[in-house]
């Protein structure tokens, strides 16, 4: 199968799995709506337009939205590339961004240095904390997996001790530390709305991730690794490095999303249990076949249908938490490499016979020539 | 201080809420014992846990039968499981991927399903009925035994089962032919595919046995241990499982040990968290923090056993010469 036909192949089958999950959502908001006509256009038309007009304040938000889950996703797209199944994404935002919180409560700081010292700390603590199930992965060949699984809670844990008994600011009634200085907020692009400089940044690192994946000789070890370790090694690739390289630069990435997502839409650090952009990270990958320039359209995707179950919890009564079953039913099938695998045979078999057939042709005028 | 931890850990409550605070563990974790004999990683466990914890006690209120709710439980772990097969094995989701999306709809999902259901939001609590909770078992002669009698009697029915299940899982793995099929798919599925053993049956079949014992996993938490559904009922015992097969070398003896551990854990956190000057989210996070040095010490003893291994046959080697 060609180039061509096999992208046109795979888009096929993304559409389909799409199709099937949004299926899934409408079987579901049919048994649980009142008003199902109302809470489909929740879904799916409201994020964007309303009232037959753009609803620009929605589509901010989406974008806004976008910015956490695209750094995760590009955690992701990384170590999994180099077959490191790291679940730690979750942890490393929080870490990130609580590091980054302290920083813009305690350290005061020139207006346009502090986020950046910031969301720089903030990305630093993320890499250190994948050091952890990196180099016991590579040492002692412990699951880098359940590793990183526990580590996610232990973060969980230690922080909310130091924000439940050391750095709580006791005048509130929740649990939160003292506001940021103003110094150290990322801006908003567009004042009044979810949409921080944030967003930029992450456009920035999708391209910065895209080009060492592609383009450096560390990201062709990584994609080596992931396609066939034993083959990296056999050629001399030092696949112990990068394999810890990969993940550290997944704990960076996420550190630096969760500081961005911290210090651009709250004004306190609130968090009280892991924000969940990890595995929704996890997701936004699956949707981009792992290529970190795909990452913003699939966290797009991922933050629509967040922003449309959102509005129908409001407006009509489903539970939100209904994405968390669309995104399951996307992830199997868009993860499926036998799905639609017989479409696919059909396709090959067409493509051959057809090339078969002009040769013979050919071959035939030829024979006639002669 | 260490005197006062001392005064706590030798007391029959603790022996007591050890065994009880293992159970659920034990389920979970047999349940990655048997899937990684058959060379399948199940990591959709803590999703599993938490769906089945749901229907068991939704089915046990509808029937107001608590066997009926385990039966539900299992039923639903079973189906679970095979879906991660389905998705898996044949359509070649990678398994890892495929546990963590019954994961998803393991934490947000089963919010939504409560609601479809039952039209309640984020709790079970209001749902009660008489005979709906497994009933705890008094062991007649045991019972009236000091110090062990205290310990060993008056847990759930489910509690006997899962110790139980310890040995039954050995005697399927080691004394069953399929249990012997179990274990040649997953040594090598090449060599067992060719003398004839359908790879795929035995991959669903364990696959199946593990969503089953998660599922009694599941039931154990919101039928006994929580006594309702909540979305935080599982909290990562289906991770702390996987961690407890990795440092059980993956045996169901070895297994238990590493979740008595963890049990022990859990235990102690649960004591100190009353304590003066103990942090209790300190405390929550030492099970944790104990399986990472657990895994990395048992890694790093078998890096060094592979080593030795190594320098006996270059020895070995060498003398010959």
């Amino acid at each position: 199968m060609g180039n061509k036909q096999k992208l046109k192949f795979e888009f096929m089958r993304g559409f389909v799995a799409i199709a099937i999950a949004i299926a899934v959502a409408f079987i579901f908001i049919f048994i649980c709506a009142d008003d199902p006509a109302k809470a489909l256009n929740c879904l799916l038309i409201r994020p964007i337009i309303s009232n037959g007009a753009l609803n620009v304040s929605s589509i901010l938000t989406i974008l806004g939205r976008m910015t956490p889950i695209i750094f995760t996703g590009l955690a992701v797209c990384v170590m999994f590339s180099a077959n490191q199944f790291n679940l730690a994404g979750e942890g490393t935002v929080m870490a990130g961004g609580f590091v980054a919180a302290l920083l813009a409560i305690y350290v005061p700081m020139a207006a346009g240095l502090h986020p950046v010292v910031c969301i720089l700390v903030g990305a630093v603590v993320g890499g250190l904390l994948m050091l952890i199930p990196a180099i016991a992965k590579v040492k002692l060949n412990a699951s880098e997996m359940v590793c990183s699984l526990m580590l996610n809670y232990v973060v969980l844990y230690v922080i909310m001790h130091f924000l439940s008994n050391v750095f709580a600011d006791r005048s509130q009634g929740s649990t939160q530390t003292y506001p940021f200085l103003e110094t150290a907020k990322v801006a908003k692009m567009v004042p009044g709305t979810e949409l921080t400089w944030g967003f930029v940044i992450a456009i920035i690192a999708t391209i910065l991730v895209g080009f060492f994946m592609y383009r450096t000789r560390w990201g062709y070890t990584i994609r080596m690794i992931g396609i066939n370790e034993s083959f990296s090694k056999y050629s001399g690739m030092r696949v112990g490095g990068v394999i810890v390289l990969s993940q550290v630069i997944g704990g960076v990435l996420s550190g630096m999303g969760g500081a961005i997502e911290v210090l651009g839409r709250y004004n306190t650090f609130l968090w009280k249990d892991l924000p969940g952009y990890g595995w929704t990270g996890i997701t936004v990958a699956i949707l981009a076949k792992n290529n970190p320039l795909a990452i913003p359209f699939a966290a797009l995707f991922i933050a629509y249908l967040n922003r449309g179950c959102e509005l129908m919890s409001i407006y009509a009564s489903v539970p939100a938490e209904m994405i968390d079953i669309i995104q399951a039913v996307i992830f199997l099938f868009f993860a499926a490499e036998q799905f639609m695998s017989k479409t696919r045979q059909k396709m090959v078999v067409k493509e051959t016979k057809e090339e078969l057939a002009k040769k013979q042709q050919e071959a035939a005028v030829e024979g006639g020539n002669a | 201080m260490l005197e006062q931890i001392f005064s706590m850990i030798f007391t029959t409550s603790f022996g007591y809420s050890i065994i009880r605070i293992t159970s659920p563990i034990l389920f979970a974790a047999l349940a990655a014992v048997v899937a990684e004999k058959a060379g399948v990683t199940n990591i959709g466990l803590e999703g599993i846990m938490m769906i089945s914890a749901l229907f068991g006690v939704l089915f046990a209120y509808w029937t107001s039968y608590w066997w009926v709710g385990v039966i539900g439980a299992v039923v639903v772990g079973i189906i679970l499981a095979l879906i991660i097969g389905i998705f898996a094995l044949k359509l070649k989701t990678d398994i890892i991927l495929a546990g963590i999306a019954i994961n998803l709809v393991g934490s947000g999902g089963t919010i939504f399903l409560l609601y479809l259901f039952t039209g309640l939001k984020g709790n079970t609590a209001s749902l009660t009925t008489p005979g709906m909770l497994t009933p705890k078992i008094n062991i007649p002669i045991l019972e009236s035994i000091p110090v062990l009698g205290p310990i060993f009697s008056g847990h759930s029915i489910l509690t006997y089962v899962a110790f139980i299940l310890v040995f039954l899982v050995w005697v399927l793995l080691y004394k069953t032919a399929i249990g012997l099929q179990i274990r040649a798919v997953g040594e090598n599925s090449n060599a067992a595919d060719s003398v004839g053993i359908s790879v795929l049956k035995i991959q669903y079949i364990a696959l199946g046995i593990s969503g089953a014992l998660s599922g009694l996993g599941g039931a154990y938490m919101s039928m006994y241990y929580s006594q309702s559904w909540n979305t935080g009922i599982v909290a990562g015992r289906g991770f702390i499982a996987l961690a407890a097969q990795a440092m059980g070398q993956g045996e169901p003896l070895g297994t238990m040990f590493a979740s008595l551990f963890f049990g022990f854990a859990s235990a102690l956190g649960n004591k100190m968290e009353g304590m003066q000057g103990f942090s209790s989210f300190l405390v929550s996070a030492i099970p944790y923090v104990a399986t990472i040095i657990g895994l990395i010490l048992y890694a790093a003893t078998q890096v060094r056993r592979v080593k030795r291994v190594k320098n006996n046959g270059k020895k070995k080697n060498a003398e010959a010469k």
